[in-house]
This record gives structure tokens, C-alpha cells and sequence, in this order.
């Protein structure tokens, strides 16, 4: 697989910066931008002309001012543009309701925030092998 | 004129009027033996042989009957005129029966309700049959009474009965019924309330509560790994691990506190559940702990009982973690487990095969406790050790505890210090929906 573009959205400073801490520097991300809400995720995306240039993968928190995950999920997924981008949840606390609408909805994995650098590692590497084997299937 | 001097004439008139006088005297006592329900029939005899005479009113029983029952009973003629009224409608409007008879009913009728008793009246004309209600006067306040309305033809023309049943009480208790509807209503109201404000803390504690934690945990951890001046030492490492444990420990509470309130929430989904599946499922969930302390388990024939499964192998899961965990150091646990069905939810209830409850009782050869405290293990955050000797949060029985009360069972248990413990639980075998 070619390193891969991520998008995460997230408002927690300290998420954010977790995330570029731990993350950044392995081989198989080439890229990790970070929003802080919704919104902008859909105005960071309309800003890409070209669709190459669009993310591999978004990662939403659920918990976000303005518009969060799950609503951010519903628009990503009715957008003909955004649809196929594979998106994953996370959260403080995976809520099962949550959960079961997030998937019925589109995502492909709804995730608990990690609890240590180690745990980030995990996270990615889990997200990754999801697409693998959806890669494979196909 | 002297008495010598009467006419036989006169005599004999004289003697007639006395037997006439006689007649009637006897007449009039008749009748009142008829009418106060001493003589039932009469019988004369005349030329043409015995003649048997009764009256329509004549059958005593009926008559102490409407005297003595606690509705009204009036009969009217076609004009209203009451005919005859008992003592107790007389009570109803407070008014002596004197000036009752041969009054129309309708001077006893609330204005407010002439229009009810009209329709009444005639609708029974045509129909033989109707009810409804009205009020009476009685000087004071309106009676609210039921008119049961039966028309009759007799000789004399139709003539009403009515039974006249006092509602006041009923009104009275319908009021104070309504009142405790409204009542009932509010307090569920004010439950909906606090059960929403119940989830509202457990959506908060999952969320808002975890966040610091989660942070307090990450921080902790890369302080903890951080070689800070790079000789390879870690000063501060037992105290970050303690942090970081207390954090732990922490998150462990709060998703057990979210649980327990969870649980709170309905969602009585009950399926008929095998008992041996899910106990050999839980005992391979504890593979590892089980094979570290040489555990063995003994677990005989058990039922098939209609539960919510996600919720009673939580059950399973905290007792036989807690016969685990408590078990004596250097014997290796052995955990029994049976199952007998019996009559009644009682602990000391006869067996019975075929019985609608099912005794289950998990039994270990664990360090056991003082029965003094059986109230307490049940209690939430109640522990009997120190979480430093035994971990856990003091969740697992009380929310034991609330599974086996939510399925409409009860729990116990039985125990010496250091001679293991029995939990018994009683289990409905059909949930009532």
C-alpha cells in the first residue's frame, strides 16, 4: 500500500497534537492534516481542486463543536464527491448506540481514543489492516 | 222516642249497620295484614266454592326486600305522580314519605337535570328499559343518583319503577381517584425526569469525565517512558506507574458506574437462554487465570430459563471471577455449580421438577467470608478487602444483584471465613411479560 493521505478532525488541542507526535514519521502515512470541527472539514475539502490530492482516509471525533463526527459522517457519505473516502470513528467512550449508527451509516470502524503512544500505534495499525483487507477482497 | 218504642225496623237496620260495621272492621284488617305483608292471600269462599284473592303487592319477601335495600324504589304513573316510594328514597331527599306519595317526582329533581329524566322517562316507554343519571334536591347539596327506569303495563295503565342508587360515594371516590391519577401522573413525570437526568450523568461520566482521565493517563505514560536526560535512568517511574494505575482504576470505576445506571434503563429482552452454554462459554473466557491457579470446575445439569443472555453471563461471569479471585492461597479453586428447580422464590421452598423457579448455587473452596457481612458484599462500592490484597471496584455484586432483581429472582449467599462461599440465586424459568 502507498503511504496515505489522513485527515482527522478534532477539536482537542492535545488530540491534535498526540496525533503528529506519535504518528508522524512512520512509513505508511505520508501526510496528516488535522481540523478542529465539522464544518471544516467539508470547507478544507472543497478548498482541493484536484481529486487526487483528496485524503486516503478521515478520522472523526465524535465529540466536536459546530458539527460532530456523526453528523460530519452523514454528510461525508451523502456527498457523491467524499463517499468513498473510508471513514473512522473515535471517541472517549465507543457509546454502542453510537456505534451501531455510525456503522449503519458508513463508517468502517468505530474506535476508542487510546490511552498511551503505544495505543496510537495499535489505532493506526488497525485502521490500516481494515483497508487492507477491503483491498484484498477487491 | 224510647227504646221500647223502636221500630223493628229500625232494629233490624241497626243490626245490619253493626254487622256491616263488623265487615268493614274486618275488611280494614285485612287489608292491613295484606299490606304489612302478614297475609299473602286471601281466601273466600262464596256460592260458587273457594275464591282465592291476592294482591300484586302482596309477596312479603319483595316487599321487606324494597324496604330494607339500600337503593330507592318509586313507582310512578304515567304522569310522574310517585305512587309509592320506600324509606330509603325518602332518606335520599330527606323528606318524610307523607309528603312524597302523590307528589310528581320532578319536585324532588335538581332543574339542572329535568331534561335527563325526561328523556329517560320516555325513552323507556318505548324501550321497557333505561338508566341514567341525575341529580336529587335535598335542601342542601345535589345527590348525584342513578335512575334505573323500568316500565310496566298494568291494568291501570303504565306505571315506572325506579331504582334509585345513591352515587355520592362513587362520585367521591372517582374524585379522589382522579386526584391520585394526577398525582401518579406527576410523580412519573417527575421519574421520567430523573431517570432522563440519570442518563444524562451517565452520558456525561462516559464522556467528560473520561477525557481528563485519558489525559492524565497519556501524559503519564510518556513522562513515565521519557529517557529525560538520557543516562537511561527513569527517576519518577513508581510514582508515574502509580498515576497511572490510580487512573486506570479510575475508568474502571466510572464504566462501572455506567453500567450499573444502564441497567437502570429498560430494556427487559428476555430469550430462553441455555445455562450449560453459557457457563462452558464464561469458563473458556477464563482460560488462562483458571489454568495459572490449577482451577477446576464442577458444573452439573443446568436449566434452560428465559433471560436477557448478555446480562445473566455477566451474572455468571462476576461470581465465578469472584471465586477466582478469593480463593485461598496455595489450593487450587474449585467452583461447583448446580441447579435444582423449585416450587416457590424461596430460599428454604420444596424441589419440585416441574416448579416455575430454578435454585442455582455456585460454591467455592475460597477464603470465604463473615456472614455478618451478606448485606454488605451486595452494596455498591461496599468491599470487604482492601483494594490493594484484592482488586475491583465493589461493583461487580451490586450489579449482580440488580441483573438476578431485574429478572424477577433473588440472590444470597452463604459463607464461614476461610471455608468458601455459596452464592445462591433463585431464578424465575419464564419471564411474565
Amino acid at each position: 500500500m502507498l503511504p496515505k493521505k489522513i485527515l482527522l478532525a478534532e477539536d482537542d488541542a492535545d488530540d491534535r497534537s498526540f496525533f503528529f507526535d506519535f504518528l508522524t514519521g512512520r512509513k505508511d502515512i505520508a501526510r496528516i492534516t488535522a481540523v478542529e470541527n465539522g464544518e471544516e472539514v467539508f470547507s478544507w475539502l472543497e478548498n482541493i481542486q484536484d481529486a487526487a490530492a483528496l485524503p486516503d482516509i478521515i478520522v472523526l471525533d465524535q465529540n466536536m463543536p459546530k458539527k460532530n463526527g456523526f453528523q460530519t459522517l452523514q454528510g461525508l457519505k451523502s456527498n457523491s464527491r467524499y463517499r468513498s473516502i473510508p471513514v473512522f470513528m473515535y471517541s472517549t467512550y465507543a457509546d454502542e448506540n453510537l456505534a451501531k449508527k455510525s456503522l449503519a451509516c458508513g463508517a468502517r470502524l468505530v474506535l476508542a481514543k487510546p490511552f498511551s503512544p503505544a495505543g496510537y500505534h495499535e489505532m493506526i495499525d488497525q485502521i490500516f489492516d481494515t483497508l487492507q483487507v477491503e483491498a484484498d477482497g477487491v | 222516642m224510647s227504646m221500647e218504642n223502636k221500630s223493628p225496623l229500625v232494629e233490624s237496620l241497626m243490626a245490619e249497620m253493626e254487622e256491616l260495621r263488623r265487615q268493614l272492621y274486618e275488611a280494614n284488617e285485612t287489608i292491613e295484614a295484606i299490606r304489612t305483608g302478614q297475609v299473602d292471600a286471601l281466601v273466600v269462599q262464596n256460592e260458587s266454592g273457594h275464591q282465592l284473592y291476592t294482591l300484586r303487592t302482596a309477596d312479603q319477601t319483595y316487599r321487606v326486600f324494597i324496604e330494607t335495600m339500600t337503593e330507592g324504589a318509586v313507582t310512578l304513573n304515567q304522569q310522574g305522580i310517585i305512587l309509592y316510594a320506600n324509606s330509603q328514597f325518602a332518606l335520599m331527599i330527606s323528606k318524610p314519605l307523607t309528603e312524597i306519595i302523590g307528589a310528581p317526582i320532578k319536585a324532588f329533581i335538581e332543574p339542572a337535570t329535568y331534561a335527563v329524566y325526561e328523556s329517560l322517562f320516555h325513552s323507556c316507554r318505548v324501550s321497557g328499559e333505561c338508566r341514567g343519571e341525575i341529580e336529587l334536591s335535598t335542601g342542601g347539596k345535589p345527590r348525584p343518583v342513578q335512575l334505573s327506569f323500568t316500565a310496566r303495563d298494568l291494568e291501570e295503565g303504565v306505571s315506572h319503577s325506579l331504582i334509585v342508587t345513591d352515587l355520592s360515594g362513587q362520585k367521591a371516590v372517582q374524585k379522589e381517584l382522579a386526584l391520585n391519577n394526577r398525582e401518579l401522573e406527576q410523580m412519573n413525570e417527575k421519574l421520567e425526569a430523573s431517570n432522563h437526568d440519570l442518563q444524562q450523568f451517565a452520558s456525561i461520566a462516559s464522556h467528560d469525565l473520561q477525557e481528563p482521565l485519558r489525559k492524565i493517563q497519556l501524559f503519564a505514560n510518556l513522562l513515565r517512558d521519557r529517557d529525560s536526560d538520557g543516562t537511561g535512568e527513569k527517576p519518577a517511574k513508581p510514582q508515574l506507574d502509580k498515576i497511572i494505575n490510580a487512573a486506570a482504576r479510575m475508568r474502571a470505576l466510572i464504566i462501572d458506574v455506567l453500567n450499573y445506571s444502564k441497567l437502570s434503563a429498560k430494556d427487559g429482552h428476555f430469550v430462553l437462554t441455555d445455562l450449560n452454554k453459557l457457563i462452558r462459554e464464561i469458563s473458556e473466557d477464563f482460560e488462562l487465570i483458571t489454568q495459572e491457579k490449577e482451577a477446576r470446575f464442577s458444573i452439573g445439569q443446568l436449566p434452560l430459563l428465559e433471560a436477557n443472555p448478555g446480562q445473566l453471563r455477566q451474572v455468571f461471569q462476576n461470581l465465578i471471577s469472584n471465586s477466582l479471585k478469593f480463593s485461598r492461597p496455595g489450593i487450587p479453586p474449585l467452583i461447583q455449580i448446580t441447579a435444582s428447580n423449585i416450587r416457590e422464590k424461596k430460599f428454604d421452598s420444596d424441589e419440585l421438577a416441574y416448579g416455575d423457579f430454578c435454585l442455582l448455587r455456585i460454591k467455592d473452596n475460597g477464603i470465604g467470608f463473615d456472614e455478618k457481612y451478606t448485606e454488605n458484599i451486595f452494596a455498591l462500592f461496599e468491599r470487604l478487602h482492601s483494594k490493594d490484597a484484592y482488586e475491583g471496584t465493589g461493583i461487580g455484586l451490586a450489579i449482580t444483584k440488580k441483573i438476578v432483581e431485574k429478572h424477577g429472582g433473588l440472590i444470597t449467599a452463604r459463607s464461614k471465613v476461610n471455608e468458601g462461599a455459596e452464592f445462591q440465586l433463585i431464578l424465575p424459568l419464564r419471564q411474565t411479560p
